[in-house]
């Protein structure tokens, strides 16, 4: 400790003190603060996979009762506290278990995007189960391509290679299908970024609700929320907006996600404003007043 | 002496042919031999200085392509994405300077960031000067240029914001005209008049353009200029120290010293906006799309110096709009539009005045206060930043809501109590801790300081060692004026009330002087050294025999 | 700034040097600094107040700088260097467009840019700290207010000449010229007169009228009822004006600013007892339209919430309840969203039944009066 007690008293000390404080804030609050995986990547299986075998209706009357039936009901009329599913159609059921919002063990939060719970064939059979037993209502749009495959569900490295390569044809035709920018944008920034932001970052909603962030979330996920509307969400059925416009808005969104930032590495997360101004006055101000400490610094009578 | 080197020819020729024309020689040696004090919160103005040049030579820049036309066209360039969308003729010019113009992005970003280190400069700068007094008299008028510039900066980042026609710059404009239109009787006047029309318009972005790139800098620049004469004329206040009085300033001469260390400043300045610039993505408006009065996108900000005019319009809530006659009077749009801004930049450029009013000095004053030694004026000054602050945190309450998942009508109604509690809390805490240095003060200027050695005495009994303060020290900590009364407190021989004491505005005044003088230390009949003036406890003269042989 | 010192002592100097009073430290005369190394040179300003770096220091300190200004030449080098790198293709289409090779060429740019700017800043920097002398010099702060003896002289002066001119003592020559003044400082107020029209009760109308087909926004399909079948629909929507030679673009940005609206498609059952027989009846099929313009400042009110019925003005957070005629709920708002009336047309095409029945957009003095 005799070197700081040295050097408490100098001229620097209190800066040093100052910068080590912060520096201590800001990990500790890294520690404290809500880490990453509850918005983590989802890890969503293709849907269309190639597979064999049918949806199998009977285990998913298990997964159903197992999950969903504890808050929605034995046959999908809801409770006190989850809604009744019975008019929520496939295409609802495929975008709530696909981001990993449902099953959900807390039903008076707001469920954030978690990683698939279910596997993709369980999650099959449920919607089989579903669109027999339970209810009806907006189909899942199927030629719309889903979530990227997953290594860990291919037992070896061609097939999953393979299905790879398919996806992302798949999804470099859908995209630059959406061939009517100025349909697209206007869809986009009349209807979706009030509340989700320019750029998909997402947005503040009341009641401690949140328009969650879309960058994770894949066309037919994006394509699902409009036809069914989940939590807060308006409807957008395939009527007020059709299919194709539907195509050119996403395509316009996930253009704009996928563009590299012709401005410089660091986008701020394309927040905007508040965060040019904080990195404007804390990066931009400290710099140029620490010249002005090394030109204006005391200098001893002969040195 | 004679060791004077013979300056260059060609120098010595320029030198004969300016002062065979201006008789030059004697103004311009005292002029390179002004002083300047050293500290680097005197170069804080500096930097907005420099910032101002920065701007305006990138502005010149972007002018060479920049069209200011709301004509509508369909966009066909080089930028990819954007191709067959409709949009302005300034969104599109502004695309051009990004994709087709080399070096076009990293101006443009030069550019905005210097307007946001400009302003934030600016503020700093102000601060500094209203904390150590620097604009009491004869620097007043000074300080009322400083106000001026301070408040045509924001509109003129207003309005520069607004030219490239892109969605959260077209809202900026939206938003100054719905605060327009709230005006009594003159409001739709005033909007039609200034927008040629009903929003947008054709002719907006045009009569912007000219306001911000001719009107607005060329008062800015006149400002700025007599603001830098007066500076030279009166000049620089310094801070308390050796050698250092009323009557006289020590620091660096312009020539050579200073004129390298500001010229190098300059360089620094540039260099880490540049840097900024190149790495730090700003205001992305090829991203945001073009303006169309009906889309609007969450998390829509101004940049920061408007910041607080967009959280009084959200925090101010409707409860006190009226009817009269049917006729609307948003009381909600106009108190956060007109009187907040009024009271911040009004209440600026009276500070002064009124201080000297309550305080009765009117001496002049070229040492710098240190902020302790007035406390009520750094109170008052801190309850102006968290009121400032607050608004402005409040300017981003939903993206502070959507980042640390609080409700949002909470954040409203946490800025709706704290901008009222704030600034009391912020003045009473402020004024307690100038106060208690104020003491520590006195200890240090009666005892030295803590050196931080410990010994143990005979008695076993531990103490830390006391040193002398440095000279300078004691210089500074000398500095505090005496706890003044103003001259209306005084009565006479016979006990009589002054003439000015009387009446409701002498009383007031005399009731505000006392508030703002009675906390204060005394630090009279204070010697340095003298060391026993708070003694108790026996350890003292041990003490100070400590201190005294170790000096 | 040449007669920037008014100070009668300074002028009356020996030598008229601003500087030269010794500092009150270090007290002891020029003779002193003979003893000094450090001290001893014939520079500009007195020898106690300059403390001047030995030759080695100094040599140090220039090798230091000169680093420094090799780094911005290079730096600067580098700068020109980037900017012909990504030039334009034979065709001429810059390379920059592609906004990957714009950002590369932004941080090339940007970068040796801001390095040789901070090279030149650190070098003078050094130069001035480590090569200069440190200078701690001293100057007196001008004497104020005048002498009083000049102060008199002054107003003697002036009020002698302002006398003699004759303006004080001829005032009809006086009011005259001032009177001739007048018209002239009105004129330049008065013709600002043609930056724009009066308002007349042009914000009191939109373009709606009845029977007008509704589209929505970005696209150019006319809206049926059946098309918002689903209760929690939501679509923001514009009047249909058809393509022509005098709006090659449809609708003009100022019609599409008022005109706005948002179509929501309510449950039965969500109605609040706010709404009036009138209101309700501006419905169609659970279908409102209210104004997409916020009373407050003018942003468009958008964020409507299925769960809440709530719209949501994102910009300042006024929110309006959808389902009790979009009166204010929380916010800064003066008034409600004022309601589209709406009805279907024989096609079945949903059509409004006339203009709104108030003022849109932000509240004005005269918003609530009839047009």
């Amino acid at each position: 400790m005799k070197w700081i007690t040295a050097r408490r008293r100098h001229p620097l000390a209190g800066y040093a003190v100052v910068i080590l404080a912060l520096g201590l804030f800001g990990l500790g609050y890294a520690f404290v603060a809500p880490t990453g995986t509850d918005r983590a990547e989802a890890q969503t299986l293709a849907a269309d996979k190639a597979d064999n075998g049918q949806p199998d209706a009977q285990r998913g009357k298990e997964i159903f009762n197992k999950s969903c039936a504890s808050c929605h009901g034995l046959t999908g009329g809801g409770s006190a506290n989850a809604p009744d599913i019975t008019d929520a159609g496939a295409a609802a059921i495929d975008f709530q278990v696909s981001t990993g919002r449902m099953p959900s063990m807390n039903p008076d939060a707001q469920m954030p995007r978690k990683p698939q719970a279910l596997t993709d064939e369980e999650l099959r059979d449920l919607i089989a189960y579903y669109e027999a037993e339970i209810g009806d209502g907006p189909q899942i749009p199927t030629d719309v391509p889903g979530s990227a495959p997953q290594r860990s569900d291919f037992s070896d490295e061609a097939s999953y290679e393979a299905a790879k390569e398919s996806y992302e044809q798949a999804y470099e035709k859908y995209i630059s299908g959406g061939k009517d920018t100025e349909a697209g944008m206007k869809l986009y920034l009349t209807n979706c970024a009030h509340c989700h932001s320019w750029s998909g970052g997402g947005g503040a909603l009341t009641g401690g609700k949140y328009a969650p962030e879309i960058h994770d979330a894949s066309p037919r996920q994006i394509y699902e929320a409009m036809l069914t509307g989940p939590g807060q969400m308006p409807v957008f059925n395939d009527t007020t907006v059709t299919p194709t416009e539907k195509q050119d808005l996403i395509a316009y969104v996930k253009d704009l996600q996928a563009e590299p930032n012709a401005g410089g590495i660091f986008d701020l997360d394309r927040i905007g404003q508040v965060a040019e101004g904080f990195i404007g006055w804390t990066v931009g101000l400290t710099l140029i007043v620490a010249c002005a400490i090394w030109i204006t610094a005391k200098q001893r009578a002969h040195d | 002496m004679s060791t004077t080197p013979e300056a260059p020819k060609a120098l010595r020729n320029i030198g004969n042919f300016i002062d065979d024309r201006f008789h030059l020689s004697k103004t311009g040696e005292k002029n390179l031999r002004k002083v300047f004090p050293n500290h680097w919160s005197f170069m804080l103005g500096e930097i907005a200085l420099y910032s101002f040049i920065i701007l305006i030579i990138t502005g010149v820049f972007l002018t060479l392509w920049f069209k200011p036309s709301m004509a509508e066209i369909v966009y066909n360039g080089s930028y990819d994405r954007l191709n067959g969308v409709e949009m302005s003729e300034a969104y599109a010019s502004t695309l051009h300077i990004d994709f087709d113009v080399r070096g076009g992005f990293l101006v443009r970003q030069i550019h905005h960031w210097a307007a946001l280190i400009f302003v934030a400069s600016l503020v700093i700068h102000m601060l500094r000067v209203f904390f150590t007094g620097a604009f009491r008299k004869p620097r007043e008028i000074n300080w009322l240029i400083g106000v001026a510039i301070f408040a045509l900066a924001m509109v003129e980042g207003l309005f520069g914001y607004s030219l490239p026609d892109d969605l959260p710059s077209g809202m900026g404009v939206r938003i100054l005209q719905g605060v327009m239109l709230a005006l009594p009787l003159i409001g739709s006047y005033v909007s039609m008049f200034l927008f040629g029309g009903e929003f947008p318009g054709e002719v907006i972005i045009t009569r912007l353009y000219m306001l911000h790139i001719l009107l607005i800098p060329g008062i800015l620049l006149a400002l700025i200029v007599a603001h830098f004469m007066i500076l030279w004329h009166q000049k620089h206040t310094q801070y308390p120290g050796t050698g250092r009085s009323e009557k006289k300033v020590v620091g660096t001469p312009m020539f050579p010293g200073f004129a390298v260390k500001a010229g190098g400043f300059f360089f620094f300045v540039f260099a880490v906006i540049t840097g900024l610039s190149a790495f730090v993505q700003i205001n992305p408006i090829h991203l945001f799309g073009p303006f169309t009065p009906t889309s609007i996108t969450s998390g829509l900000q101004p940049d920061w110096y408007m910041g607080f005019m967009e959280g009084s319009l959200r925090i101010f809530p409707n409860w006190f709009d009226f009817d009269i006659f049917g006729y609307a009077v948003p009381i909600g749009v106009l108190v956060p539009g007109l009187v907040i801004p009024g009271l911040i930049f009004g209440g600026l450029a009276v500070w002064p005045f009124v201080e000297q009013w309550i305080s009765g000095d009117k001496r002049h004053h070229n040492v710098a206060d240190r902020p302790r030694n007035a406390p009520v004026r750094t109170g008052l000054g801190v309850a102006g930043i968290v009121f400032y602050g607050l608004l402005w945190l409040a300017g981003s309450n939903d993206i502070l809501s959507e980042t640390f998942s609080i409700s949002l009508y909470a954040t409203t109604w946490f800025f709706r109590i704290f901008i009222i509690l704030g600034p009391i809390i912020g003045f009473i805490v402020t004024k307690r801790i100038c106060l208690g240095l104020q003491r520590q003060d006195r200890e240090t200027l009666e005892h030295g300081y803590e050196s931080g050695t410990i010994q143990q005495l005979p008695s076993g009994e531990f103490i830390e060692v006391h040193k002398e303060s440095s000279e300078d020290t004691v210089h500074v900590l000398q500095s505090k004026a005496p706890v003044e009364r103003i001259d209306v407190e005084a009565v006479d021989e016979h006990g009589v009330e002054a003439p000015e004491a009387r009446g409701a505005k002498g009383r007031l005044r005399s009731a505000l002087a006392r508030w703002y003088t009675k906390d204060n230390i005394s630090f009279e009949g204070v010697e340095p050294h003298s060391g026993h003036h708070l003694h108790h406890g026996s350890h003292e003269a041990e003490e100070e025999a400590t201190a005294g042989s170790s000096s | 700034m040449t007669d920037n010192n008014t100070n009668p002592e300074n002028e009356a100097g020996a030598d008229d040097r601003v500087i030269g009073t010794p500092s009150d430290a270090s007290g002891d005369t020029i003779v002193a600094g003979a003893a000094d190394p450090h001290r001893e040179h014939a520079g500009p300003y007195p020898a106690e107040e300059t403390h001047k770096h030995s030759e080695e220091e100094q040599r140090r300190g220039e090798k230091v700088a000169s680093l420094w200004f090799v780094i911005a030449f290079l730096a600067g080098i580098g700068f020109l260097v980037a900017y012909f790198v990504w030039a334009p293709n034979a065709a001429g289409e810059p390379a920059i467009a592609d906004p990957q090779i714009g950002q590369y060429s932004n941080m090339a740019l940007g970068g040796t840019l801001a390095l040789a700017l901070f090279g030149i800043g650190a070098g003078m920097t050094v130069w001035a700290r480590r090569v200069m002398p440190h200078y701690e010099v001293s100057s007196p702060y001008d004497e104020l207010p005048s002498p009083p003896e000049e102060k008199k002289s002054f107003n003697e002066f002036f009020m002698k000449s302002a006398d003699e001119s004759g303006f004080l003592k001829r005032p009809l020559m006086r009011r005259t010229l001032l009177l001739a003044m007048a018209p002239l400082g009105l004129a330049p107020i008065v013709m600002l007169r043609d930056t724009g029209p009066l308002p007349g009760d042009k914000l009191h109308s939109t373009l709606w009228e009845k029977g007008m087909h509704m589209v929505v926004e970005g696209t150019d399909r006319k809206i049926k009822v059946e098309d918002l079948d689903v209760p929690g629909g939501m679509i923001t929507a514009l009047p249909y004006v058809e393509h022509s030679e005098e709006n090659p673009h449809g609708i003009s940005l100022n019609d599409k600013a008022k005109a706005v609206v948002l179509l929501i498609k309510m449950p039965e059952d969500a109605w609040g007892p706010d709404m009036s027989e009138q209101q309700l009846n501006w419905t169609q099929d659970g279908i409102i339209a209210y104004s997409k313009i916020c009373t407050h400042v003018g942003c468009p009110a958008a964020l409507y919430e299925q769960g809440t019925h709530r719209i949501l003005c994102p910009c300042h957070q006024s929110t309006f309840d959808a389902a009790n005629g979009a009166k204010v709920v929380f916010g800064p708002a003066h008034r409600p969203l004022p309601q589209l009336p709406l009805t279907v047309d024989s096609e079945g095409y949903l059509v409004a039944d006339g203009d709104f029945p108030e003022a849109v957009g932000p509240t004005f003095w005269d918003a609530e009066k009839e047009a």
